[in-house]
């Protein structure tokens, strides 16, 4: 192998070969595998979705100092299908004019939650979290943060969440 | 280098880069030696498209058409990739076809490489048929009604033709199951095939060595290839090819980079300049639409226009199959030791009429395909606009009235009617054109040439005709509607 024959192609044109073999099949491999990567991690880049203003009942029904589930349908486009998906948050007023709203889901990892009437407490039944009543603080077990409060809003007399989910299992209020 | 001496020591990569790179390949190869990479190389590429492609794709007639809008507008370079992938399909039969006829034309399907001709003839099968079955993938209308006629043509298969058509549909009719069958055999049944044929072909390329040039194996070879001496003058003649100390890598690997670059770079600036095309979504109830299938199926698709009815089934089936059969039975049967194809006149016209026809067919259907109806509307046409198109048709308005440059001379020309009038004077019109123009020599249409409901369905497709104008065009109608006679 090493000594070369007569009419063998010369060093310099095999340094080139290797070369041009190298190169080109990487740039062939990145004009075909570019967009292929770019197309597999699109979801990845998604930006997250906005917040949905969702009609919750009229404010003076709500009973003061027992919290209320609402339940509500959300049209979401699923990729390429819309689907209806029910949603639920928990609304607390002490008041009638001071709502607290939160996203019914764990922050743990996302089940959803109760209200314990006799403790006055949140339970989660999954990993047995406990959440204040009035301020959402996790006052037992391994949520990492506490309940996620959504934004209000009181008009001509009826109550409107932002409804908003957040990523689950971290320390940081990330929406999603 | 610690990691590879210790992978050497386990798997012999020396060996391997012995047995795969460095050996030793025939002198003066030309540029055509690298159409078989390239053809490789296309194929890996559209591995990787269809891989990420079926990430995103719904094999099911509700969803099909929707997950491909969701992949050109939504993904990421999605469109760009569908474009890819369109065009790596066409890449695919062009080099694979060009591959072969290299092979042919110097002759190296004859000893010692008949059963890797056959390898190939298979290869060039299963990729016709990832196009067959890739089409339908998208559930447009060119994917049901193009993939509605091939069946049915796989259905005047003597004896066994209806069976085979209920089994490639999955069914008597085309439909959700044909979906889900044609989308297990493009991404599992015929990647599989192919992958393991691919393997065999390639090992035999190394096991056998790449085929020389012609005239390295003919100076003094016994006439036949089948003759006993024949394969000790081949051995002898092959050997001395290789004196030129050229190697596969990286004397071979670099041209074949190179053009393997090369067409990769066609693909994607096609992709990039035209993307693949996706048509209205299908419908089964659109009589009207005149399918067309892609330019390599153009030739069968020709022939069937030339021939009488009668004739059909036997060309439909019998011209592939014949074809099919020669080019495996070729290495078998042509046993001349001559392997430069001007010295192989049968084999050399052979090549040139089967090529010249198909050229001489797809120039014809390209040519005959005339405009298509156009669907100026910005939408595709409702049931009743598409019922009045048929209608249209059937009727023979076009042996009097043109559109778009094609029909007859007798009428006005109907590009435009669209923008000038209404539904309802249309339909008016068409029902007892006299009432308009006293000497109009167009028949009365109305009760009981056609119903009324016929009619209001060729004026509401009348309305879609707006030539060249586009939706964003809004219609002026001039309607002019003739006085009632006051003793009515």
């Amino acid at each position: 192998m090493d000594s070369e024959r007569d009419g063998a192609p010369s060093p310099l044109r095999r340094r080139v070969l290797k070369w041009i073999t190298v190169l080109g099949g990487f740039a062939a491999a990145c004009l075909a595998g570019v967009p292929s990567l770019r197309a597999f991690f699109s979801p990845a880049f998604r930006k997250p979705q906005g917040v949905a203003w969702v009609k919750l009942g009229e404010a003076d029904q709500f009973d003061l100092d027992l919290p209320v589930k609402v339940d509500f349908v959300e049209t979401v486009t699923d990729a390429w299908v819309e689907n209806r998906v029910l949603r639920s948050v928990w609304v607390y007023t002490s008041d009638g004019e001071n709502f607290v709203v939160y996203n019914g889901r764990c922050t743990h990892l996302g089940c959803g939650f109760g209200f314990d009437k006799d403790a006055k407490l949140f339970r989660c039944p999954c990993h047995l979290g406990v959440f204040d009543l009035k301020s959402g603080a996790v006052l037992a077990g391994p949520p990492p943060r506490a309940l996620d409060r959504l934004d209000t809003r009181v008009q001509d007399g009826i109550l409107y969440a932002a409804y908003q989910d957040f990523r689950v299992g971290v320390p940081q209020k990330v929406s999603v | 280098m610690n990691l590879l001496r210790w992978l050497d020591e386990r798997v012999d990569l020396k060996g391997a880069k012995r047995a795969l790179l460095d050996r030793e390949v025939p002198d003066r190869l030309t540029w055509w030696h690298t159409l078989g990479s390239a053809t490789l190389a296309v194929f890996v590429v559209q591995i990787v498209t269809g891989v990420v492609l079926a990430t995103y794709y719904a094999p099911s007639p509700d969803h099909a058409y929707d997950s491909i809008r969701f992949i050109n507008g939504q993904v990421a370079s999605g469109a760009l990739l569908r474009g890819i992938h369109h065009w790596g399909a066409s890449a695919m039969v062009v080099l694979i076809v060009a591959h072969m006829i290299r092979v042919f034309s110097v002759g190296a399907y004859k000893y010692p490489r008949e059963i890797n001709w056959v390898m190939g003839v298979g290869l060039f099968l299963l990729v016709m048929g990832f196009s067959f079955t890739g089409y339908l993938l998208p559930w447009d209308q060119k994917a049901y009604w193009a993939t509605a006629v091939g069946t049915n043509i796989a259905g005047t298969t003597p004896v066994l033709g209806a069976g085979l058509a209920t089994l490639l549909r999955g069914g008597a009719e085309l439909g959700a199951a044909t979906l889900t069958r044609f989308y297990a055999f493009h991404v599992l049944w015929l990647p599989l095939s192919v992958g393991m044929l691919v393997l065999v072909h390639l090992v035999l390329v190394v096991r056998q060595g790449i085929a020389p040039r012609p005239v390295a194996l003919e100076a003094g070879a016994p006439p036949s290839t089948g003759s006993p001496e024949y394969p000790a003058y081949y051995h002898k003649a092959y050997a001395a090819t290789k004196r030129g100390g050229v190697r596969f890598w990286p004397d071979i690997l670099g041209k074949d980079a190179l053009v393997a670059l090369g067409a990769v770079a066609v693909i994607v600036l096609l992709a990039a300049a035209f993307g693949a095309p996706l048509e209205a979504p299908a419908d089964p109830t659109d009589t009207a639409y005149v399918p067309r299938p892609e330019w390599y199926f153009l030739p069968l698709y020709q022939m069937l226009k030339l021939v009488p009815g009668s004739l059909e089934s036997l060309v439909a089936f019998g011209v592939p199959t014949a074809l099919i059969v020669v080019l495996l039975a070729l290495p078998f049967f042509d046993k001349g030791s001559a392997r430069n194809l001007l010295k192989r006149p049968v084999a050399g016209l052979g090549l040139a009429v089967l090529l010249g026809g198909c050229g001489l067919l797809i120039g014809a259907a390209i040519r005959g395909s005339g405009p298509e109806i156009p669907q100026e509307v910005g939408r595709p046409l409702t049931s009743m606009e598409r019922a009045g198109r048929a209608l249209f048709h059937s009727q023979q308005c076009v042996g009097c009235h043109k559109i778009l440059g094609n029909g007859g001379d007798q009428g006005p020309d109907l590009t435009e009617v669209g923008l000038r009038h209404s539904p309802a004077w249309l339909h008016s019109f068409v029902e007892q054109p006299s009432r308009f123009h006293p000497d109009s020599r167009m028949p009365a249409y109305g009760p009981p040439a056609l119903s009324h409901e016929e009619i209001e369905e060729v004026a509401r497709y009348l309305t879609t005709l707006r030539g060249k104008a586009g939706p964003e065009v809004q219609p002026q109608f001039v309607d002019t509607f003739p006085a009632i006679p006051a003793h009515q």
